[in-house]
């Protein structure tokens, strides 16, 4: 079912609490376009802003400049309850005293819905969300799971042009987390309803999302799909904010052909994809993921070791994957080997050749935050 | 707004709330408080504000309620502690019962005590001369702070046991695991934790204590304080400005005791609640401490219960003490014309005034909490206005400014509600009166559960499309419905008992029961009021009762999840 309606657009939308010298700006002249049937997640860490868009998304709070809008109208007239929205919280928000029943008809009551329809069509969305045996239960005898499964459910049966998730899946333990991230993102699929997702859980951010905006300190640092964010980040703070990373400092840099840069990191002569802006960057670095980097037995001993050889400090095995810290000359470095083979691991101590692939190498411009190589 | 503020814009049902709040506000507190403030600057009136420190006279006034104030407080936050934390932190039988008498007094009429204590212990009392020949005068300061402190120590007991019982029990054990003794760990953690229920319940105690009327006029003697001065002025000098300037110093220390007892209680309020205990509080195993406790604890409750079984015998024997053969004559007085009329009219203006009370209340506390941002402190204050300020000094206040009918520029913006001439012969001023003292109560249960409902339940409510006004009926009110419960038995029962703003309003056409009571322990008729007493209480515990059950009937569980998230 593809929608051609519920596409969101924000514009330059700031906000501002408190004033005089107390004033502290939470978002940013953020501007973002949202297509139909579309789901967007806000990443960022804590008291980036991400919360405070998605509530002036919904109407809670009311922006000090800029505008949301909804097909081209403007809401901001509008208070929540107008608005064509559903809401998750993260607290699920459950109305303690009404029946999971209840509950979900909520909002159909509200808009006068027939209670014939409101038993069909809740009866409905209780079947496809396997909650039917729980109809007449309270929320205080439903466990995490089904709590969060009745709140989706209350907030889409009204059949809302966007849905608002404000961190539903962080009070759930991480095995639920993951089946829940399945469920949200086929139903929201299936409904084609456009979709705003706030997390701080990059890995819910890259399973569930069709464009991530990473923001930080009130201002998205950047926007798109989650290969591009995972494998082009735009500055070291979004490398290192999704997955982990190695940050390797260059020492030479040469503009080649075929857009790639020639750089010399760790005494290796590499050719990488770069950012724009790394060229014009002064200390450019090499963002190196982990399980681009290969391990192999060296014969060197520690003092005859050559640049690209380490002495390894910590080695970690997980069954399918083995994750080394190795010690060079110039830095420490992560690497993940995926399904190893036993008798080729690196012991602790000795001294490890590393390989860095170059295809998955990217140049980024020198960051002012402080890089931080293991979480 | 010239200023854009955070949140979102008031729609109309939170504008129309406000709107209702704030006149209601102005008509039932503060514009009777501005005609004390006008009529206190007239010659008579000024002479008492102005003389305050020089007249002889007024000072010893001013200082015997200073006195009563602080003695009160003192001992009746001692007695409230000693309660509650034996209530809390002791294991015995008979615990609830216990916890069931001490909390008696909050609802019994005041001259209950002063009449009962005078009987058992003043100079021909049952127990000083029937046992000792001992013939103390009671009557006095001493006779007043035993029954205030009677009356009043529950208030205390009450904010101190709901502080002790939200102390996470961890940080007994944390202490023990450091290495610190039982006392110890009384003396730095428990008591230094309780250090704003001290503060907060003194303070109390002091408002209630200096604005009290009855007692000083019952048990009082020659200790005149300024409530009693304030009503010897209109019912002795009939000097209006002069009652209005010994109101004015009465309402000076009682909004300023009021204001820093808020601000204390703000301040502090992180301390104190730590969220939900998950442990078993350390129980009291110390002999000495034990003994202690359960002596003091045993002494106070037999005092109430001494004192209540006086209350209920005396009504059913001629004279107790003196001749006690049992007699049904009091209440065949009582009920052959002379109290029937107050009974219906006490009974029916209380139950007018509770649901409106109870709705003033819950709607304060929803548009504190929920709504208004800028000011929500100061709205607050106004609702609290009608406790904080001397029953007293509102009576007056509402006789100066209700015997007549509020004009602005000749036209009538409020008609004569109070004085024989007013339509309903006064009433709609007493249940005016019953709404403003009864709706705090409510307010204040009902902002502390808000402040624990997540807010994003009624947020959950918005973002499905209902009203400001359809969300607080459906999702708010129900979940705030105990709060409303305990406000609504709270506004019955305060209204059945409250006496010393009533006693300005009652008029030929509307008399109060509690007002009747004063007449007939003014003649020394104790066993009409004794039976009086009887009466009101069986009113207050049986229609109380009735309201419980309906309430609940609408009332849903609520058991668990209303502190969700964050």
């Amino acid at each position: 079912m593809a929608k051609t309606t519920g596409k969101l657009e924000l514009r330059a939308l700031t906000k501002e609490f408190g004033n005089g010298s107390e004033k502290v700006v939470a978002v940013k002249e953020l501007s973002l376009t949202i297509n139909p049937g579309e789901f967007v997640t806000l990443l960022g860490p804590s008291g980036c802003g991400k919360t405070t868009a998605l509530r002036m998304v919904a109407g809670f709070e009311t922006p000090t400049s800029g505008q949301v809008l909804l097909d081209g109208e403007d809401l901001s007239a509008l208070t929540p309850d107008r608005r064509p929205m559903g809401m998750v919280f993260q607290s699920y928000a459950l109305f303690p005293h009404m029946t999971v029943f209840d509950n979900i008809a909520y909002g159909l009551k509200v808009k006068k819905v027939s209670t014939a329809q409101i038993k069909k069509e809740v009866g409905e969305i209780l079947d496809s969300m396997n909650l039917a045996h729980l109809t007449n239960r309270a929320p205080n005898q439903l466990s995490g799971g089904q709590q969060q499964r009745v709140a989706l459910a209350r907030a889409m049966v009204v059949r809302p042009k966007v849905l608002l998730f404000d961190e539903p899946l962080s009070n759930l333990d991480a095995k639920l987390r993951a089946q829940m991230r399945i469920e949200i993102r086929s139903i929201q699929r299936r409904l084609g309803i456009t979709s705003i997702f706030v997390t701080h859980d990059q890995d819910e951010a890259m399973s569930l999302s069709d464009r991530i905006v990473v923001m930080r300190n009130a201002v998205v640092e950047q926007s798109g799909t989650p290969e591009e964010i995972y494998r082009r980040p735009s500055s070291v703070f979004v490398a290192d904010f999704i997955g982990r990373s190695n940050f390797l400092s260059v020492a030479e840099v040469k503009k080649g052909a075929s857009r790639k840069v020639t750089v010399e990191a760790s005494g290796v002569k590499l050719k990488v994809n770069a950012h724009p802006k790394a060229l014009k960057s002064a200390h450019p670095h090499l963002l190196v993921r982990p399980e681009s980097v290969s391990v192999k037995k060296s014969s060197s001993s520690s003092k005859s070791r050559k640049a690209n050889e380490g002495v390894v400090k910590n080695v970690v095995f997980y069954g399918n994957h083995v994750e080394y810290s190795i010690d060079t000359p110039t830095q420490t470095i992560a690497a993940v080997v995926s399904d190893p083979v036993y008798d080729e691991i690196v012991p602790v101590g000795a001294v490890a050749k590393i390989d860095f692939d170059e295809s998955r190498a990217w140049l980024l411009p020198s960051d002012s935050a402080v890089i931080t190589s293991e979480e | 707004m010239a200023l854009k503020r955070s949140g979102t814009k008031y729609d109309i049902f939170t504008k129309i709330a406000l709107v209702l709040v704030v006149a209601i506000v102005f008509f039932l507190i503060i514009l009777p408080l501005l005609n004390i403030l006008i009529y206190s600057t007239q010659p008579t009136g000024s002479a008492i504000i102005t003389n305050a420190f020089s007249d002889v006279v007024i000072r010893q006034i001013l200082w015997n309620t200073m006195k009563l104030g602080l003695t009160v407080a003192f001992l009746g936050t001692l007695l409230g502690f000693i309660m509650a934390y034996t209530q809390a932190r002791v294991e015995f039988r008979g615990k609830k019962v216990l916890h069931i008498v001490n909390l008696v007094p909050i609802i019994s009429p005041p001259f209950a005590f002063a009449t009962a204590v005078i009987v058992l212990f003043g100079r021909s009392g049952i127990i000083t001369r029937g046992i000792f020949d001992w013939r103390p005068t009671l009557y006095g300061y001493t006779g007043l702070v035993l029954v205030l402190t009677l009356s009043f120590f529950p208030i205390a007991y009450m904010n101190l046991l709901g502080m002790l019982r939200s102390l996470d029990p961890a940080l007994d054990e944390a202490g023990s695991s450091l290495g610190a003794s039982k006392w110890r760990i009384f003396r730095t953690v428990t008591l230094p934790l309780l250090i704003p229920g001290f503060a907060g319940s003194f303070l109390l105690l002091f408002i209630e204590s200096i604005a009290d009327l009855a007692n000083p006029l019952i048990i009082g003697g020659n200790y005149t304080v300024l409530a009693s001065r304030a009503y010897m002025a209109i019912n002795g000098d009939y000097d209006i400005p002069m009652a209005a300037g010994y109101s004015f110093l009465l309402l000076l220390p009682a909004l300023l005791v009021f204001l820093v007892q808020r601000y204390w209680a703000q301040r502090k309020s992180v301390v104190s609640v730590t969220g939900k205990p998950s442990g078993r509080p350390t129980v009291v195993t110390s002999r000495l401490a034990r003994f202690f406790l359960l002596s003091v604890t045993f002494l106070l409750t037999s005092l109430i219960v001494l004192v209540y079984a006086t209350v209920v015998l005396g009504a059913f024997v001629k004279i107790i003490g003196v001749e006690n053969s049992f007699t049904l004559e009091h209440f065949r007085y009582l009920l052959g014309g002379f109290a029937n009329a107050a009974v219906r009219a006490t009974t029916f203006l209380a139950l007018m005034a509770t649901p409106l009370a109870g709705i003033f209340g819950m709607l304060i506390a929803w548009l504190v909490i929920r709504k208004v941002r800028r000011g929500s402190e100061a709205l607050d204050f106004l609702g609290m206005l009608g406790i904080a300020v001397p029953g007293t000094v509102i009576g007056i206040g509402y006789a100066i400014t209700y015997n007549d009918p509020v004009k602005i520029g000749g036209v009538t913006v409020f008609p004569q509600v109070a004085g024989g001439a007013a339509i309903f012969g006064g009433a709609i001023a007493i249940v005016m009166v019953y709404i403003i003292r009864s709706s705090p109560a409510g307010q204040r249960s009902g902002i502390s559960l808000l402040q624990q409902i997540d807010p994003s339940i009624e947020e959950a409510s918005a973002s499905l499309g209902a009203s400001g006004g359809r969300t607080f009926r459906l999702v708010t009110l129900p979940l705030i419905s105990g709060a409303f419960l305990s406000g609504l038995m709270y506004a019955f029962a305060h209204s059945m008992t409250t006496l010393s703003p009533i006693i300005f309003l009652v008029t030929p056409d509307i008399s109060i029961l509690t007002q009747k009571i004063l007449a007939e322990a003014d003649q020394g008729r104790y066993g009409n009021v004794f039976a009086l007493c009887c009466m009101l209480i069986v009113l207050i515990m049986v229609i109380g009762g009735l309201i419980n059950l309906l309430v609940r009937r609408f009332q849903v569980s609520t058991d668990r999840p209303l502190v969700t998230g964050r």
